[in-house]
This record gives structure tokens, C-alpha cells and sequence, in this order.
């Protein structure tokens, strides 16, 4: 049948698909069948990760130090949520009189990314730039005394490489400063100018609006300025906008406009993840305290590698008992079920390869049920075949009407629990997020087996499907 | 052969009362045995040269302390030294109220000489600390609550009728009272996999109880008139078998787990195999009763 042949290229081609994302290279170096599954990403409690300790240093004084431990905490909490790293964990820890803060980030083998996240005190403020310089100017004698006179400082760029001379009171104007302002919205967007590159777009919180206007007012250069005569242009390059973060500049360009509406940009030729990290820092606000780092180690499973060989064995266990039920129940069509199975399993684990998702103890608990649901619905369309087979028409009819009767069955059970699962996605953070993904994922693939892929395969095999008038098919 | 499910609903209706009842006073009055996970705990750091596995620390520290047979180990590579092997071993010590509780500084020294002579190294550090788990469940807030229930009653009202959004929320809230019920009557440890346990419930309850009203919905249009009652016994009959293939090839999976499982996963595995039956009990003598009563005909 022609309907057939379009089911069953659809079915290879998800297939290869999902292989294919398994098979790419850059997972972990393993051998023999475990290297199917070496892209994907392990939670902290199935394959242990990088583990960071801080400690938070309180200013001696502080009112409630407890309450800026946590403070930190939510910060820190935010920051790794907003650059993906939603399964890392943070924990707060007390010795000695002193607060530390542990972070422990799953399947990670390379500290430095997550410790440029966590040990950025994350304060933005913004400036006048006055000059530059392409040396260290603070070793100049000439160029210290020019930040005295103007009653400035000199600060690195990011990369070290050029210092700006930079006023915090625009126009030495004392109601114009502007530190440590709420950031309601900091996004990664293509760079317009240039290609290759990314930018930060920011929008700042209602509040700082007014103040962020009269800024750029005060600094507005009009942009035939620029390329109007030497003078003026040396003039107008004492009023540039600088946007420093952690005293490092992230930005020094003119403004062409006032901006009126909070919205601003940071150029700065960042990749995709600088600039994902950058706006997650933008995001979750300053810390309100200092951190020091104490230790950095990587960790095994927190789960244990004991209980999870274990678990392992009686899930395989567990497996096929299912698998030999079906058979001996159903018969011919227990095998398609079997095979079902390990074709939703491709299809997850290569959604799990290709996307970098991370697989957690509740992700594997979101794929176990989606098994289930997979084999409930093979029974539910088995138990209508029969039914119709019984009823006097042959297999091949029987396995067109339980088709079309299930359908919205299935339809509506699965979808009701997608449902759930994408508000448990939006609504839950770390591992609640590991299981709605899975299962997300695992009720699409088993949904797809079962209205689609199992149909091509009854449908070969309806000749062997023989049903007794009651009870078990054989 | 037929059964007569929907003729003694009114007595499975009590049973049900009786346990939420039952189960509501347990969670309110003795609560959950927390796992550290949520807690925290004290956590004890040993260097030792020995070669000893995750299981070996398990089966060598479990004895010293009750608090012990349910440590998180971890083992923790130090950068830059190869030659030992350091262990991370968090325990939740409580109290005879089962609140969480520090140790003092003779038990503290206690415990460190017991470890370092199990394993032949030297504890490190000896700190507490929070629970890493504790901002899930806070962030898992009334909101993710409300809108998945909502969520579910939209569709499953859109789809059905109102009454069948409404039986497939109460028998939802039916089966996760129950379950947690149950994780506090046994004290049964709370943590990460109870809470995937309980996830995992409420996908099994409502896509089990949308079945049952799938066959309602069909049957109650098959035999348009007939009284409401014997449409739902019927649909109920008519998908008996797949009812209970259904929870058997799922309670195979769940029992291996429970048998042959130790530690966190046991949680997982309890709180599945109550979540089974009880999922499927609801879709048949609760979730469809309230369809009876709601509905006059499909």
C-alpha cells in the first residue's frame, strides 16, 4: 500500500536521524555499545561533574550575614539558570564562622567556563569615557596625574588589551550616575554589523529609564559630528558612553540618539556563548558580597555508582519480563510492542544526543513512564484488534478500524499528559525540568511508534496475526 | 462476563475519603522522613591511600551510625592528586522528632576516629550542610500546581465535557493525597526520586483515567439514551483487560526495581508501585463516578 511505504520512510528516516545524533563525534570516550550513548549529557547524580567551593567574604558588620548567603545564593541560582546550566546545584555551607557557597555542575570536566559565571560579582554601572590608551597608562606618571586632574579612573577592556579613562558622573554632573541598575531583560542577539559576531541587548527596569535617558542626553553626539572636522570629532570622543561590568569595559561607543526607552546594546565581538553567559550575568543582578574561590575538584555520581548499577540491572530485568509478556499475550503483534520499544528508546536518546539535554535520575523516570505509555497504547490498539478480529472481519480490516477508532484515543491521553508536562517544564527548575523533558520527548517518540511506525509493521505482519475467540491471541 | 464496577461506587468513594482523611493527618501530624537531599546534613571529607570503591565505604561506615546506612558517597577526585582518593560522605543525623540536628564536637570526634579507622584515612572536614535539593520544591510553587491542573481541565473539558475535566482533576489530587499519604505513613524517605516518583503518577493517573473516558465517550455515543450508569460499567468492562495489562507490565518494571534496588531509588520504586494501583483505581471508582453523577447522557 502506498500509505505503507510513506509510514515506513518516515519511520527509517527518524531513525537515522536519531543514530546519526547518537554517532557524532565529541561525546565521551567509550567502546562497544556504550558509545551510542556517549553524547549524552549525565546529571550530577548519574555521572558526578565539577565541583566549586566559595567562600562568601561578608564585610565584618554586616547586620545579617545569613540573609546575604542567601541573597548570593539566589544570584548564583539565577545566573547558572539563565546559561543553561539548570541542573548544576548550589549549595550554602557553614564552618568556622565563615559562609561558604558549594556549586556542583554536572558532566563538566573544565572549570574555567563556570568559574568565570559564578566568580563575577556581576555589578554593571555606566560612565563617560574620556581617553584611551593601548599601554598601561597606570605605569605612565603622565597619564595617572591626567586621571587626577579629571577626576577619573583608568579601567582594563575585557581582554586587557586597551584602558579607558572613565568618570562615573557624566558630565561631572553628581545626579548623573548610574550603578548597579535592575536589568529586567538581557538577551544574545545576532551582531546587525557584523555577521560572525553577537551582541547583548539589555532593557533596564522601569526605574532607571529616566535616569538612563538623561545620560544619554547629556552624551548625544549627532551623527554628522562624527564625520565632521578634527575638532569637533576630538570633542566628541571625550563623550562617549562606556559600559563597564566588574570594573572591566564591555563597551565604549558614541550615542547617536538619546534612548528613551531603557534599551540599550553591548558590541563587543562576543561568540554566542559569551554572549549567553553575559546576559545571564546582566540578568540575575550583583552579588551582593565577594567570593573566594577555596577548592575545585570533579566528583563521582552523587547517586552512587552502586545503586546505579543496581538500578540498571532491574530495569534491563524489568524490560524484558515486559517484553515476554507482551509476546506470550499478543503473540506476533507482542513483537512489534518489543520493537517499539527499542525504537522510541533511539528516538529519545538521539533527541538526548542532538539537543545536549541533560539526562538526570527523574529524566530516566520520565522515560520509563513514557515506556509504559508506549506499551499501554499497543495494548489498547491489540485489545481493539482483537475485538474487531472477533467480531468476524479479517486482520487486515481489523487492524484498519482499530487504527482509526484509537487514534483520539491515544491522541488525547498523550496530549493531556504533554500538557502537564510542559507546565511542569515552564514552572519547575533542575531535575523536575529533567523529567518533563524526557517525557516530553518519550510521549512524542512512543506516540509516533504507535499511530505510525506500528501500522506499517501490523500491516506486514496481519497474514500471522491469529486471535482465538476469547482470551490471548496466538 | 460483566462486572459490576459502578454499583458499589458509593463504598469506594468512602474507602477513598477514608484514606485522603487518613493520609492528610499523616502528612500534617508526622510529616516526611526528609532526605538529605532536601535537609542537608553534616558532611564528613576522607582522604585515605586505600583502594577502596563507592561500595566498600557504603558496607564499611553503614554500622556506625543509623544515619549512615542511608549516606550519599561521593567520591571526589582532587585536581592534581592521583595517588588518593577522597570520599565525600553526607549523612542527615535527627532527632527523636525527626528534625534535622548537628552533631556536637565529642560526637563529631567520635565519628571522625570510627571512619578514619574503617577506612584507613584521615577526615579532612567536618561541616554541615544545606540541602542541595530544598529550592525544587520551593520553586515548584502553587503556580505550577494550579496551571497544570488547569491545563489539564481546559483540554480534557474541550475534548470531553466539563464533568470529565473535573473527574480527571480529582481523581489527579485523589492519587498524589494518597501516594504522599503513604510516603509518610511508612516514612518513607522523601527525596529527588519520591519526587520523580510522584511526576511520574501524575502523567500514569491522567493519561489512565482519559482511556477510561475515551471509552465512555465512544460507548455513550454508540448507545445514545441509555442510562449514563451502565454506559460508564460497560466502557469499563469493555477495556478491563487492557486496564490490567496495562498495570501488570508496569508493576513488573516498578517491582524489579523495588526488590533489587537499594538507597534513593527504593523511594522511586515505592512510591510508583502505590502510584500504580492507585492511579488505576481512581480511573475506574472515582474519576468515573463523578462522571455519573455530573452527566445525564454523553
Amino acid at each position: 500500500m502506498r500509505s505503507d511505504r510513506v509510514r515506513l520512510i518516515v519511520s527509517l528516516a527518524l531513525l537515522v536521524a536519531a543514530v546519526v545524533a547518537m554517532l557524532l563525534p565529541g561525546g565521551r570516550p567509550a567502546t562497544g555499545i556504550a558509545k551510542l550513548f556517549s553524547r549524552v549529557k549525565l546529571g550530577l547524580d548519574l555521572s558526578g561533574g565539577v565541583r566549586l567551593e566559595y567562600r562568601v567574604d561578608i564585610e565584618k558588620g554586616t547586620e545579617n550575614p545569613s540573609a546575604v548567603v542567601d541573597d548570593v545564593w539566589t544570584v548564583l541560582r539565577n545566573r547558572l539558570d539563565s546559561a543553561g546550566y539548570t541542573e548544576a546545584v548550589v549549595k550554602k555551607s557553614f564552618r568556622e564562622n565563615n559562609s561558604f557557597i558549594i556549586i556542583e555542575i554536572p558532566d563538566a570536566t573544565d572549570t574555567t567556563k563556570a568559574e568565570k559565571l559564578v566568580g563575577s560579582t556581576g555589578l554593571l554601572w555606566f560612565g563617560q569615557s574620556v581617553d584611551e590608551r593601548d599601554t598601561d597608562p597606570t605605569l605612565n606618571p603622565d597619564d595617572v596625574n591626567l586621571a587626577l586632574r579629571e577626576g577619573a579612573q583608568w579601567y582594563p577592556d575585557k581582554d586587557g588589551k586597551k584602558w579607558y579613562l572613565i568618570k562615573k558622573e557624566i558630565n561631572n554632573r553628581k545626579d548623573l550616575t548610574l550603578s548597579g541598575p535592575r536589568i529586567i531583560e538581557a538577551v544574545p542577539r545576532i551582531d546587525q554589523k557584523g555577521v560572525a559576531y553577537y551582541v547583548v541587548s539589555f532593557t533596564l527596569d522601569r526605574q532607571f529609564v529616566e535616569i538612563f535617558k538623561n545620560i544619554t542626553k547629556e552624551l548625544y553626539v549627532p551623527e554628522q559630528v562624527l564625520g565632521a572636522g578634527s575638532t569637533q570629532y576630538q570633542l566628541a570622543l571625550k563623550k562617549r558612553l562606556a559600559i563597564v561590568l566588574d570594573d572591566k569595559v564591555q563597551f565604549v561607543g558614541f550615542v547617536v540618539s538619546p534612548i528613551e526607552d531603557g534599551k540599550g546594546q553591548i558590541r563587543g565581538n562576543f561568540t554566542f556563548d559569551e554572549a549567553k553567559e553575559l546576559a545571564a550575568i546582566l540578568r540575575s543582578g550583583a552579588l551582593p558580597a565577594r567570593l573566594e574561590k577555596t577548592t575545585a575538584s570533579l566528583v563521582s555520581p552523587t547517586l552512587g555508582k552502586d545503586v546505579l548499577q543496581q538500578s540498571l540491572n532491574a530495569g534491563i530485568i524489568g524490560a524484558i519480563l515486559v517484553m515476554v509478556y507482551m509476546i506470550i499475550f499478543y503473540g506476533v503483534m507482542g513483537i512489534v510492542a518489543v520493537i517499539g520499544i527499542f525504537y522510541a528508546l533511539i528516538i529519545i536518546f538521539g533527541f538526548l544526543s542532538g539537543t545536549g539535554a541533560i539526562l538526570t535520575l527523574p529524566g530516566i523516570a520520565g522515560i520509563i513512564f513514557t515506556i509504559g505509555t508506549l506499551v499501554d497504547g499497543n495494548i489498547i490498539i491489540y485489545e481493539r484488534i482483537k475485538e474487531e478480529i472477533r467480531a468476524g472481519k479479517t486482520p487486515k480490516a481489523a487492524i484498519e478500524v482499530a487504527f482509526s477508532r484509537t487514534l483520539w484515543t491515544l491522541f488525547d491521553a498523550n496530549l493531556t499528559t504533554i500538557i502537564a508536562a510542559l507546565f511542569l517544564y515552564y514552572f519547575g527548575t533542575g531535575t523536575i525540568k529533567g523529567f518533563a523533558i524526557t517525557t516530553i520527548v518519550g510521549i512524542f517518540a512512543s506516540m509516533f511508534m504507535n499511530l505510525v511506525f506500528s501500522k506499517f509493521l501490523l500491516d506486514a505482519m496481519s497474514g500471522a496475526i491469529r486471535v482465538r475467540k476469547a482470551g490471548g491471541a496466538q | 462476563m460483566k462486572i459490576d464496577f459502578v454499583g458499589k461506587r458509593n463504598y469506594f468513594i468512602a474507602l477513598s475519603l477514608v484514606l485522603i482523611v487518613v493520609s492528610l493527618i499523616s502528612i500534617f501530624t508526622k510529616g516526611f522522613n526528609v532526605g538529605l537531599e532536601f535537609i542537608g546534613g553534616s558532611e564528613l571529607v576522607i582522604k585515605t591511600t586505600d583502594n577502596h570503591t563507592v561500595a566498600d565505604v557504603r558496607s564499611k561506615i553503614s554500622g556506625i551510625r543509623p544515619e549512615f546506612e542511608k549516606a550519599r558517597i561521593i567520591e571526589v577526585h582532587a585536581l592534581g592528586q592521583a595517588d588518593q582518593r577522597t570520599f565525600s560522605i553526607l549523612v542527615s543525623p535527627k532527632d527523636e522528632k525527626g528534625a534535622l540536628r548537628t552533631y556536637n564536637a565529642e560526637e563529631k570526634a567520635e565519628i571522625s576516629s570510627k571512619v578514619e579507622e574503617a577506612l584507613n584515612g584521615k577526615v579532612v572536614s567536618f561541616n554541615e550542610v544545606s540541602g542541595d535539593a530544598a529550592d525544587e520544591i520551593k520553586n515548584l510553587t502553587w503556580k505550577a500546581v494550579v496551571f497544570t491542573l488547569l491545563g489539564i481541565l481546559v483540554y480534557v473539558a474541550l475534548r470531553f465535557k466539563f464533568a470529565f475535566g473535573i473527574g480527571a482533576i480529582i481523581a489527579l489530587i485523589h492519587d498524589v493525597i494518597i501516594t504522599l499519604g503513604f510516603y509518610s505513613i511508612f516514612g518513607i524517605e522523601m527525596n529527588i526520586a519520591a519526587i520523580a516518583a510522584v511526576l511520574t503518577l501524575v502523567g500514569y493517573s491522567v493519561n489512565d483515567t482519559i482511556v477510561v473516558f475515551d471509552r465512555i465517550r465512544e460507548l455513550g455515543r454508540k448507545f445514545k439514551g441509555k442510562d449514563i450508569a451502565s454506559v460508564v460499567n460497560d466502557s469499563i468492562n469493555s477495556i478491563i483487560i487492557r486496564t490490567i495489562n496495562t498495570s501488570l507490565t508496569t508493576f513488573f518494571t516498578i517491582l524489579m526495581l523495588l526488590l533489587l534496588s537499594t538507597g534513593s531509588i527504593k523511594s522511586f520504586a515505592f512510591g510508583m508501585t502505590i502510584g500504580v494501583v492507585i492511579g488505576t483505581y481512581s480511573s475506574i471508582f472515582i474519576a468515573s463516578p463523578i462522571v455519573i453523577k455530573w452527566v445525564k447522557s454523553i
